[in-house]
């Protein structure tokens, strides 16, 4: 039986929508660049950030795509607290594909954070080695309380089947 | 500048100079177990998979696993070190490779393949640095940037 059942196939056009309880704020930026290792000061100095036309301090690019922060949900027995699409699909392994970030401004610490996630599309196929692979694409919007267009975020989650893929006529 | 900043370099490439096959001044990283627990807070991701050895060891990894993600935080900090603050990325790509350890090396690096008005495409990659230094295996690639200069902010910034 293809990994691509009924119920995968409908999951496409499923979103869901995060919104932070509150302003970013300045300490999220600094906190993610001290953690990176990123000295950059227009995380962290204000009056340098200014002096390259800015209004302020903002964040590395990349912390806006992290939903967990807008999420507020419960953390699981795994220690994770954040957007997932609960995909269980049994007789695979789960392999992330990439990202494609693309961004339109700089956070500011006043932005109130939307993330809108969606199952753009959900396809089967087979790999080089005849395993079958179930390639989940979403994306993500990220606007602010104003309808500001922050950045965007595609990602693919695949998940290949333990066992080859059986031919048909052939028998299992 | 605080203590943390004061190390940030104050000259950046000239952007009127760069051409096709300018190499990026490569930027190298340990990530330890400790960086890892502060990207976790930071990134509010908490999942046992990226400190918690006991875990890591019952699902028969070599060690805690760093989050993929943070490669992108590399790859645009290692473009912004170069061209500094007035630049930015509009558009960044990356594609996993191979899992990385609590403890190793990643290196970045990067080539100018175009050349436009007021921006540049880049090709980058992400490696394990081997024990001998050399370029080990692939942890993202490939990986692309698209970096818009002679501005602080992206094109949104304008409304």
């Amino acid at each position: 039986m293809s990994l691509l059942t009924p119920e995968i196939a409908a999951l496409e056009g499923t979103q869901r929508v995060y919104t932070a309880p509150e302003p970013f704020g300045g300490a999220a930026g600094r906190y993610f660049g001290l953690a990176v290792g990123d000295h950059n000061p227009l995380y962290s100095d204000p009056e340098y950030a200014r002096a390259q036309g800015l209004d302020g301090v903002t964040a590395p690019l990349t912390l806006v795509c992290e939903t967990n922060q807008y999420a507020d949900l419960p953390m699981d027995p795994e220690g994770y607290a954040g957007h997932t699409w609960q995909l269980d699909v049994p007789g695979t392994r789960q392999v992330r594909g990439g990202n494609s970030y693309t961004f339109h401004r700089r956070l500011r610490p006043s932005d109130v954070v939307t993330a809108t996630w969606a199952i753009d599309q959900v396809t089967s196929k087979t790999n080089r080695s005849g395993h079958e692979m179930l390639v989940i694409a979403s994306s993500a919007t990220y606007t602010n309380q104003d309808g500001d267009l922050l950045a965007e975020n595609a990602e693919t989650i695949i998940f290949v089947a333990l066992e080859p893929a059986v031919a048909a006529g052939e028998k299992a | 500048m605080s203590t943390w900043t004061e190390s940030y370099p104050t000259e950046f490439a000239d952007h009127a100079a760069i051409t096709v096959g300018d190499q990026v001044p490569p930027l190298e990283r340990t990530i330890g177990l400790t960086d890892m627990v502060a990207y976790a807070g930071a990134t509010w991701d908490w999942h046992k998979l990226h400190y918690d050895a006991e875990y890591v060891a019952e699902k028969k990894l070599p060690g805690a696993i760093v989050d993929g993600q943070v490669y992108g935080a590399l790859l645009v900090e290692m473009l912004q070190d170069w061209l500094g603050p007035q630049s930015f990325v509009s558009k960044l790509d990356f594609s996993f490779r191979n899992l990385v350890f609590a403890g190793e090396t990643l290196r970045c690096t990067g080539e100018v393949v175009e050349v436009a008005e007021g921006s540049i495409r880049v090709t980058m990659q992400v490696v394990v640095v081997d024990e001998d230094g050399n370029d080990g295996r692939a942890a993202a690639a490939p990986c692309s940037a698209v970096v818009l200069l002679g501005t602080s902010d992206g094109p949104g910034a304008q409304k």
